[in-house]
């Protein structure tokens, strides 16, 4: 078949519709055009949205902020740039997630000479971690604005923070007592959503999703965290939580169902929100608790931005970039409680102060000790979740998890497979 | 028949006809072709040809495919048998009229009016299985808690109960009116010669109506069938932890937006799609087959 | 009052209940903070606040929504009942049931499978964020719903009528608009509302096919399923707003409805 996709597609859409459809030529964009940002219903992106006047007024040009959810964001974008979409300029995504796809997929601009090229704005002052996140294949694809580790929070007036997984695990069974409605843990059980902050207890068992390129799921580390973590939520955690991801489980604790709750530092203001949460003045938060390879969570950047490759409005999109992830606008951010990706704003004690004191020190250790990824390496991230999030499940439930493991473990190593096939087409 | 009255047939059905032809055969046939392929990742690039794989890893999947076309059908057969029978129960209820019947028929579309997301929502909060309002109730009349949505081996058929919810006054409606279209001297005549009210129903009334519940089955077995809204907002991408609610639609969607297998996808859409017409053609052959 | 009306009553009572508490508390529920909504001590008793209508009418996200699902609803429903009653018709009288359920195809394949190629097409006609878009996706659910309820409903109406109008002389054409269509109407109506609610409720369509300026409401709704944490009270204040237009556009054809409902039950 001689004809490329694209002829056929543009044939079939001649037939289908009756239009012609050639020499649809796109001239530049008038200066009435808006800058169009697709982004994330996040704390982010309301508070750049509240001072989005002052970019407009720095390009003359208005800006529209679409918000939608982490999954739905995903799938928009798979509609619309599978359209080659110009309706979309500044893409908001999750490096670790959609990344490595999008960049394959030809979607995301290479942003490499855009942040070398310009010592204002001091690439080199993002985290390690985070800006090692934003690139693939050697090319900086994303800038980090949204940074994420665990946090333990805990029950004050119940128990003091556990040091270790292992006085955790005994805290929580000792404090599970369900007839009067307090249960020891909570936590997401839900298969894909769990896989994230399963990664902390993984890493701190010394284990790994994939090692030089092979699963090690079935790896002894790997069994041992995911037994770890399926007795602390099915011994100690409320009914149903198998299914319960961020949405369900962080209710449980700030309804002061739960001593101990283990979540990314960024939901913190749902838990000392007093229209959300009971437990407000009753909660401690810890640093993520030692395994037996010491305390490694992870330290990733949850969300970044992006420039769609197919935008009109390259220029003004970098411009968008440049101001949304400048110094200052990361240290504005983080002194309101929106924990950023730069070294500088880190340093800056006064930018921790929008943080509960016990908090903002957790979060510092967890930073320094934190790994840069909380997920597979790979391009289709959600399937490889689904695989390693099985045995996790089957914990939780109290099935057995080695031979769980070792199924998922065969499943991880033939996905890597293909996945690596599909990765070097490109 | 006349040319005049042929060409106003076509004039007639033509818009309609043309209309659906214009929307669905570009997609069909793209489907179809990208079934075909090897598409991953972006449909804009380039894509080999892949032959009947596609169709091979589809129907050779124990672990995905085959689970959700069972569950497919369970969710379908359950939930649209049930509302069949509480819809006809409720349109005999609804049929005769008496003081207050308009508010009634209000109230009764209720559920019919809420979004389905909405529905989703609402539905998982009081179903919640720690906070929620239908465990306080249980555990108040002495029955044992339940995690409904939160299990893996009671998730179905809690969703099956929603959709009973929403949809039984829909097939209550469609189902009232047909009863108001049905001739009454049959009835009188089967009252005048003594038969009782469940003998008129089943013998007079039922047979009479037939036309009008197989239309309305018809319909909700359709959309049964391509359920999404619910499932998606109440049980997520995948239908759940153990997949335990993941439908084919909910799978092809997975496979389309969460993989962007879309190859896969679209040989899952095509079977899905034969699986539809094969149940609409089995449903029209056989009760109402004179009248449909 | 006999025993056989209590029993009726009371069927009818139970079966009211159990459908309309659900939605009474979702209504309740967007009058209580998150805390109370979980809070089985504030089930009946609490201070209502409207805070949460506060919230989530203050962007002005939920009003243009609203307008949005408007526009789209009552053009979507209005150009569908063109289409589809006219060919409804021809169906039920010219026995053309196999062409007919090709419309009906529409309804049968699953809407996952066109969005993709959909907005690839209306990408290329530049349609792409305008209410166009909207209106034609509604109308291929719309057409085939109206479509579908005509059918029996044409075929529910007495023939011998129509004979006799052609026996007068009327053409084929006027026999539909004079005679059919006046009986129809109370069918047409029905459908209509149906048609309407479904495009009001469709979600997936304009999850895809809008953008910031055509977003409906139950895209809207969806999005305050935020990241961090649900809010709860928020959403079940946003599906009270989105519930409500909807449940007006009933009680105002209402009458229509319930004539629909009785069609036919006097004739003779």
């Amino acid at each position: 078949m001689p004809s490329t996709r694209r002829g056929f597609l543009t044939m079939l859409g001649a037939v289908s519709a009756g239009a012609a459809l050639a020499g649809c030529g796109q001239g530049s964009p008038g200066r009435d055009t808006p800058l169009r940002v697709l982004a994330a219903n996040h704390v982010w992106t309301r508070a750049v949205r509240e001072r989005i006047g002052e970019f407009e007024d720095l390009v003359r040009r208005r800006v529209t902020i679409s918000m939608l959810t982490g999954d739905q964001l995903a799938s928009a974008y798979n509609v619309k740039l599978n359209a080659s979409a110009t309706d979309i300029d500044v893409m908001m995504v999750r490096a670790l997630q959609e990344q490595a796809l999008f960049t394959r997929n030809g979607w995301l601009a290479d942003l490499t000479d855009l942040v070398g090229g310009d010592a204002e704005y001091r690439w080199s002052d993002f985290q390690q971690a985070p800006r090692t996140a934003s690139i693939v294949a050697g090319r900086v694809r994303s800038v980090p604005v949204v940074t994420e580790r665990p946090v333990l929070y805990y029950r004050k007036d119940l128990t003091g923070p556990p040091g270790t997984l292992a006085e955790l695990l005994d805290s929580a069974v000792r404090l599970h007592d369900p007839g009067r409605g307090v249960f020891g843990a909570v936590g997401r059980g839900q298969r894909t959503g769990a896989v994230t902050q399963w990664s902390s207890f993984l890493y701190s068992h010394g284990g790994d999703f994939v090692v030089d390129g092979r699963s090690a799921i079935g790896s002894p580390a790997a069994i041992s965290a995911y037994q770890y973590y399926g007795e602390l939520l099915g011994r100690a955690g409320p009914p149903g939580v198998a299914n319960m991801s961020l949405e369900q489980a962080m209710p449980v604790f700030a309804q002061g169902k739960a001593a101990f709750y283990v979540d990314a530092d960024a939901i913190y203001t749902s838990i000392v929100d007093p229209k959300t949460s009971l437990v407000r003045d009753r909660v401690g938060f810890a640093p993520f608790p030692a395994g037996p390879a010491g305390s490694r969570p992870y330290n990733v950047p949850s969300w970044s931005l992006g420039i769609n490759r197919y935008s009109l409005l390259q220029e003004d999109s970098w411009r968008f970039l440049r101001w949304a992830s400048s110094p200052a606008m990361v240290s504005a951010l983080q002194a309101k409680g929106i924990p950023g990706a730069r070294e500088s704003a880190w340093a800056d004690l006064a930018t921790l102060t929008g943080f509960p004191p016990e908090l903002a020190a957790a979060m510092r250790v967890n930073a320094r000790n934190g790994i840069g990824s909380d997920r597979p390496r790979v391009l289709q991230v959600g399937r490889a979740r689904d695989i390693v999030g099985a045995p996790l499940v089957a914990g939780v439930l109290g099935q057995p998890v080695a031979p769980a493991a070792r199924a998922a473990d065969v499943e991880l190593a033939a996905f890597l497979v293909r996945d690596n096939r599909h990765r070097e087409q490109r | 028949m006349t040319g005049a009255q042929r060409r106003l047939r076509w004039l007639m059905l033509g818009p309609a006809l043309a209309f659906v032809g214009l929307m669905i055969v570009f997609p069909l046939v793209y489907t179809l072709y990208l079934s075909f392929t090897d598409a991953f990742g972006a449909v804009n690039a380039e894509a080999g040809f892949a032959g009947l794989r596609n169709y091979a890893d589809a129907l050779g999947d124990g672990r995905r495919f085959w689970p959700a076309f069972w569950r497919t059908v369970v969710f379908t057969v359950g939930a649209v048998a049930v509302e069949a029978v509480l819809g006809l129960a409720l349109a005999m209820l609804l049929r005769k009229a008496f003081r207050g019947v308009r508010w009634v028929r209000t109230v009764l579309i209720v559920p019919l009016l809420t979004a389905p997301v909405a529905i989703g929502v609402l539905w998982l909060l009081i179903l919640d299985p720690t906070n929620g309002v239908a465990n306080h109730l249980l555990t108040a009349i002495g029955l044992p808690r339940q995690a409904f949505l939160g299990s893996v081996s009671g998730s179905l058929p809690t969703l099956m109960a929603i959709d009973v919810w929403q949809w039984t006054p829909m097939m209550a409606i469609l189902l009232l009116a047909g009863l108001s279209t049905l001739p009454t001297e049959p009835e009188e005549a089967a009252l005048v010669d003594g038969a009782s009210a469940w003998q008129r129903f089943r013998h007079v009334v039922l047979p009479m109506l037939l036309p009008a519940l197989t239309a309305a089955v018809l319909l909700r077995t359709v959309d049964a069938l391509k359920t999404f809204d619910l499932i998606y907002a109440t049980k997520g991408a995948g239908g759940g932890s153990a997949f335990e609610a993941e439908t084919l639609n909910v799978l092809a969607y997975g496979l389309t937006f969460d993989y962007q297998e879309y190859a896969l996808a679209s040989a899952v859409l095509v079977l899905f799609t034969v699986v539809i017409v094969g149940v609409v053609l089995v449903v029209r052959r056989r009760p109402g087959r004179e009248a449909v | 009052m006999s025993a056989k009306s209590w029993l009726r009553g009371g069927a009818i009572t139970v079966a009211l209940l159990v459908l309309v508490l659900p939605v009474v508390w979702m209504v309740a529920s967007a009058f209580k903070t998150n805390v109370q909504i979980t809070d089985p001590g504030s089930w009946l008793v609490f201070t209502p606040t409207l805070e949460n209508f506060g919230n989530v009418l203050s962007g002005g996200e939920l009003p243009s929504s609203m307008l949005n699902s408007l526009i789209v609803g009552v053009t979507s429903t209005a150009l569908s009942a063109v289409l589809a009653v006219p060919a409804a018709w021809a169906v039920g009288r010219f026995r053309l049931h196999g062409t007919g359920s090709l419309v009906l195809v529409a309804r049968i394949v699953p809407a996952i499978s066109l969005l993709v190629p959909w907005y690839y097409l209306f990408a290329q006609l530049g349609l792409v964020g305008s209410h166009a878009v909207l209106v034609l996706s509604h109308m291929f659910v719309s057409v085939p719903l109206i479509l579908w309820v005509m059918i029996s409903f044409f075929e529910g109406l007495p023939v011998e009528l129509e004979e006799a109008a052609q026996i007068d002389g009327l053409t084929p054409f006027g026999t539909f608009l004079r005679i059919a269509l006046p009986l129809a109407m109370p069918g047409i109506a029905t459908a209509c509302v149906l048609a309407f609610i479904s495009s009001w409720n469709n979600f997936m369509f304009a999850l895809i096919l809008a953008d910031e300026d055509t977003k409906t409401l139950p895209v809207t709704l969806f999005s305050f399923v935020s990241y961090a944490g649900t809010d709860w009270g928020g959403l079940m204040a946003a599906a009270t707003i989105t519930t409500l237009p909807a449940l007006a556009v009933a009680l105002l054809a209402q009458k229509h409805i319930v004539a629909g409902l009785t069609a036919g039950a006097t004739k003779g």
